[in-house]
């Protein structure tokens, strides 16, 4: 097709109202690198195979079903958890009263990390960011009064996925349920687990092989149940832009595949029942486009595997909005990014969505502001009316545009994975990893100069913001599920369970199905912690090899004053006390989530820090010998989880203990500004919230140290 | 620098004090006159506390290993009784003067071990440069009675040499490949490994080991032994699983019994004090004329004349030494 017949005219006239400025000005670059124009036409739609195709037909871009919410809305599905079974309970049963449509289970730390809650290595983790769930009992509590039969149950689980969807199925079955009657979806995507989140337990080898069991297992027992929730949430809120989302998580869904398919069931088997989870941010019509680009990369994906059933290739999503998005500064802002970015999901064509509450910057939602969040997706669905059309964005020239970049800049990725030897082996080399960290430094770089507003953040800002209402998890959590552990193990049959758990312990080692060797366990009350024991002994617990990347922050961020004033600062500190200032930067406790601290780690550096580096998973004992040993200025805790108030002040204790007091300690990450008096005086001497720039805090941290060891 | 200042320091490495020796090893490194000049005084103090220790450099191409192998050996050593510590030079960026250090990441186990202790260091900051160091913490370890010190160094560059120099027993970690094993690494590098192992000799992988294995031991002959008293082997490990961790301990005590029966250990050592000592005159010298104000002002002169083609690389060279020989060294 030709040029619009008055694109000329057009650009003349949009070069009278620029002033002179070249139309090209208008591009704007976004950060999947793709150029969005002023303005768009048919031309654009040339060559792009999908454009005016129907929902619920091949290549699905439109829409997995054919009716959309014409029919049946999406399913709004608040994730939640809180620390104990009982009060998780009361909640799912408050809010399918009050128009949630199934439930999503958010677990603990620990329960993720496979400990029982009396393990040493988690005093600071339990009941944090979820429940904790040790046993069947604990299961059979959450669940108490809600018909399993009817109600699908989402539960966020991929490290000790085999006891966690064991005990759901037992706890279904003392209720009478039946395996067959279960619906719903267990996260089990454990990939993403080695790019993100780390909360695996196990090697990547081993890992894969729980994931086809579980999805042999299913396909046999429990034909309505999703046995796999592909996940690019993660990727997304570890920093990846929609592409590299769109990449890796379809990736990793192609590697399921070969995985279920090595283990002997054939692609229909199992692929109708895989389901995915995307993240959806600010960017909006790139969200709309994503949903759109991902159905049509998925359906030409299993296509290749020559499926007979066309459900096989149709992706199904769920959607969360960002958490990242999320400020912890003027916070009401946050309902408003929530809105929209709840509104792209729905326009992109979303089965099901949460949408985050709008404190969860800081903390677990109160039931004010859970209820706030629920009530945006019941607005959107039962007050705006875009429920009435079918893929009302579809021919957009703009959004079918977008959609063809994001296939054909997604798709090259994937080839690119492809010829790595798929997304296992691509994870070895630390490909994947290396991209999102580094699309995580560039988005950084933006905010911190302003090229990327965030309202209240870097624009805009309050003076003297009020703190607001926090959740605020009762330290009593873990007493009391170590109370019941000891009950549960006085009065069950240890010698049946023992023998299951050796049982379990030689299904890993010689084969057979691993998920039907850990429903027999959990029946006679094994705990999560013994059952992922067992398999421990012979699989291994996996340990995540960290590389760094350096010099995209300060590259992204270009040649400014500001930087070069920072990084002047760490050359005269060297120049006065002979080394440069030395910061370890570290994560106590079992939350995985590693961006923050990578991000900080890159960035610091760029700026003439020397950055050392800690393993995951430290105890403040660790941690110490750490900071001591490689005799650093200042150490950096991260914490996005509320461990916050138990393993700072330790990591304190343990310092001064040993003679090192003089190491300053700072906090970041999701700390409740209700929280910092009581870590200023354990001795914290700065703390930064989400949102603090990386200039603001290395400046900070600077001072800090000018003022201890600089001449005045 | 008060005699009080250097018992803190002296005493306290002695005692195996970890902050102790952590602070010492801050004060070798700093690039502050004062701390250097309290620095020698407390090396001084240490050298006879020094030299007990069996100690090992360990190589090998980016990917080979390294970090894990270390893991895994320092833990078995552990096990052992023994007291291990680690050395690692992480590169600053020559840009921003800064570092990432993240050896410990790899390392877990051995991080948090009591036995064990283990410091990263960035390359720069310092005026002598990674050799220097790196020499000096090693000293710094023996004194506070570690068993075995392991010097980590990445396998491409110029720093083996330094390490090598450095360290009784030079190891060099190679992975099976497609054939091109050799390529990535130096042929200079292997004429300095007193063994060779092909690391990741696990699962699938210990075919390609084991042909690995074979073509290094042939490659191996053509090339001169580090010893005479010594022919290089060369093995196969896992740090995954643990084989072959223990035989390397084996090999390398063997190799330490025979050196120090043939007094070789001793003259080796002597011999690396000698070059050591040369390094460092010549790295004075280096910094002293860099330093000099007559040079800073004739260098970018004759800079000029030489680079405007005005006259030739070689007189421009033979400009500045007449003009080192004409200077007397008592003036500043």
């Amino acid at each position: 097709m030709a040029e619009h017949p008055q694109m000329k005219k057009w650009k003349e006239q949009a070069a009278k109202e620029l002033k002179g400025k070249p139309v090209e000005a208008l591009n704007w670059e976004s950060p999947e690198g793709i150029t969005v124009k002023p303005i768009y036409t048919a031309e654009d739609l040339e060559g792009l195979d999908f454009v005016n195709t129907l929902s619920g037909m091949a290549p699905y871009v439109r829409g997995p079903v054919g009716t959309m919410y014409t029919n049946h809305p999406w399913t709004i599905r608040q994730y939640a958890g809180f620390a104990t079974a009982t009060e998780s309970n009361a909640f799912y049963r408050r809010s399918l009263a009050a128009g949630n449509q199934g439930l999503s289970v958010a677990f603990d730390l620990a329960t993720h990390r496979g400990y029982d809650s009396d393990h040493p290595r988690v005093t600071g983790d339990v009941g944090k960011a979820g429940v904790a769930i040790d046993s069947v009992e604990d299961m059979k509590v959450l669940f108490d009064g809600i018909p399993l039969d009817r109600v699908t149950v989402s539960m966020t689980m991929n490290g000790a996925v085999l006891p966690i969807l064991a005990g759901y199925i037992v706890a279904a079955e003392e209720q009478g349920v039946k395996q067959e009657q279960l619906a719903g979806t267990i996260q089990n995507d454990i990939l993403k687990e080695f790019l993100t989140r780390n909360t695996y337990i196990y090697p990547p080898l081993p890992s894969m092989r729980i994931v086809s069991d579980i999805i042999a297992y299913c396909s046999k027992n429990m034909p309505r149940y999703n046995t796999i929730s592909i996940s690019g949430y993660h990727i997304m809120e570890a920093g990846a832009n929609s592409v590299l989302q769109t990449a890796f998580t379809l990736a990793d869904g192609k590697q399921y595949i070969r995985a279920a398919i090595d283990g002997g069931l054939s692609i229909d088997d199992f692929a109708p029942r895989l389901s995915f989870f995307f993240g959806i941010g600010m960017n909006f019509f790139m969200e709309i486009a994503m949903l759109r680009a991902a159905r049509y990369l998925w359906n030409k994906t299993v296509s290749e595997f020559n499926p007979k059933n066309p459900r096989s290739t149709i992706l199904r999503t769920h959607c969360q909005t960002s958490g990242w998005s999320l400020t912890e500064q003027d916070p009401y802002n946050n309902v408003i990014r929530t809105t929209l970015e709840a509104l792209a999901a729905a326009l992109g064509g979303t089965q099901s969505l949460h949408t985050n509450a709008l404190d969860e910057a800081t903390n677990l939602p109160t039931d004010f502001s859970a209820r706030i969040a629920r009530n945006t997706q019941i607005i959107i669905q039962e007050e705006s009316q875009v429920c009435h059309v079918v893929d009302p964005l579809g021919g957009s020239y703009f959004i079918e545009a977008l959609t063809g970049a994001i296939i054909r800049e997604a798709g090259k990725i994937m080839d690119e994975i492809e010829a790595l030897g798929g997304m296992a082996k691509a994870i070895e080399t630390g490909m994947p990893k290396l991209r999102i960290e580094e699309s995580a430094a560039r988005r950084q770089a933006r905010i911190d100069q302003g090229k990327d507003v965030i309202v209240g953040v870097n624009k805009y800002r309050v003076k003297d913001e009020a703190p607001g209402e926090v959740l605020e998890i009762p330290s009593t959590v873990r007493d009391e599920q170590i109370a019941k552990l000891k009950d549960i193990k006085s009065k069950r049959d240890s010698a049946a369970v023992k023998k299951s758990l050796e049982n379990i312990t030689k299904v890993a080692e010689k084969g057979g199905n691993l998920l039907e060797a850990t429903v027999q366990a959990m029946r006679l009350r094994a705990t999560v912690g013994e059952v992922s024991d067992a398999m421990e002994k012979v699989f291994g617990r996996y340990v995540a090899t960290s590389r760094m990347i350096s010099g995209v922050y300060s590259s992204e961020y270009g040649d400014s004053d500001v930087i070069k004033g920072l990084q002047k600062r760490t050359a005269t500190f060297l120049k006065e006390t002979g080394r440069r200032p030395r910061m370890l930067v570290t994560k106590m406790g079992q939350d995985g989530h590693d961006r923050g601290f990578k991000v900080v780690a890159t960035a610091f550096a760029d700026l003439g820090f020397d950055i050392d580096i800690s393993p995951m998973f430290q105890t403040p004992d660790e941690a110490a010998k750490m900071a001591l040993e490689n005799d650093v200025h200042i150490v950096g805790a991260s914490s996005l989880t509320a461990g916050h108030k138990t393993l700072v002040p330790e990591l304190i204790k343990k310092l001064r203990a040993s003679g090192a007091g003089e190491i300053l300690v700072i906090a970041g990450g999701v700390i409740p500004p209700t929280d910092y008096d009581f870590l200023y005086k354990a001795g914290v001497v700065g703390i930064f919230g989400p949102g603090t720039s990386i200039p603001d805090s290395a400046d900070k941290v600077l001072t800090l140290l000018e003022q201890k060891y600089l001449k005045k | 620098m008060t005699q009080k200042e250097l018992d803190y320091y002296v005493q306290g490495v002695t005692s195996q004090n970890r902050l102790v020796m952590a602070k010492t090893i801050t004060l070798i490194e700093s690039t502050l006159p004062a701390h250097q000049e309290t620095a020698r005084a407390v090396m001084d103090a240490l050298l006879p506390h020094t030299g007990k220790a069996v100690r090992l450099g360990i190589t090998g191409v980016p990917g080979a290993g390294k970090s894990t192998f270390i893991e895994s050996f320092g833990m078995m050593l552990t096990q052992k009784g023994l007291r291990v510590a680690v050395l690692a030079v992480d590169p600053s960026s020559p840009r921003t003067g800064g570092s990432i250090l993240a050896d410990k990441t790899r390392m877990e186990k051995l991080s948090v071990n009591e036995q064990a202790f283990i410091r990263p260091s960035p390359s720069s900051g310092t005026l002598g440069g990674v050799a220097r160091k790196t020499r000096e913490t090693m000293m710094i370890c023996e004194a506070a009675g570690y068993d075995v010190i392991m010097v980590e160094t990445v396998g491409v560059g110029q720093s083996e040499v330094a390490v090598a120099s450095m360290v009784d027993f030079f190891l060099v970690l190679m992975i099976a490949g497609a054939g091109d094993e050799l390529q990535g690494i130096k042929k200079g590098v292997l004429e300095l490994a007193d063994a060779i192992t092909v690391n990741k000799a696990d699962g699938d992988n210990i075919d390609r080991a084991k042909m690995a294995r074979q073509q290094y031991s042939t490659a191996m002959h053509l090339l001169s032994p580090p010893s005479p008293d010594w022919s290089t082997p060369v093995m196969m490990c896992s740090s995954l699983t643990g084989t072959g961790l223990a035989e390397i301990w084996d090999m390398v005590l063997k190799h330490r019994k025979i050196m120090e029966e043939k007094g070789e250990l001793e003259r080796k050592r002597h011999e690396q004090s000698r070059l050591w000592m040369w390094a460092l005159v010549k790295e004075g010298m280096e910094e002293w004329f860099y330093k000099n104000a007559q040079v800073v002002n004739l260098l970018p002169l004759i800079e000029k004349e030489v680079v405007g083609g005005r006259i030739t690389a070689t007189s421009g060279a033979a400009r500045i030494l007449s003009f080192l020989q004409n200077y007397s060294l008592t003036t500043t």
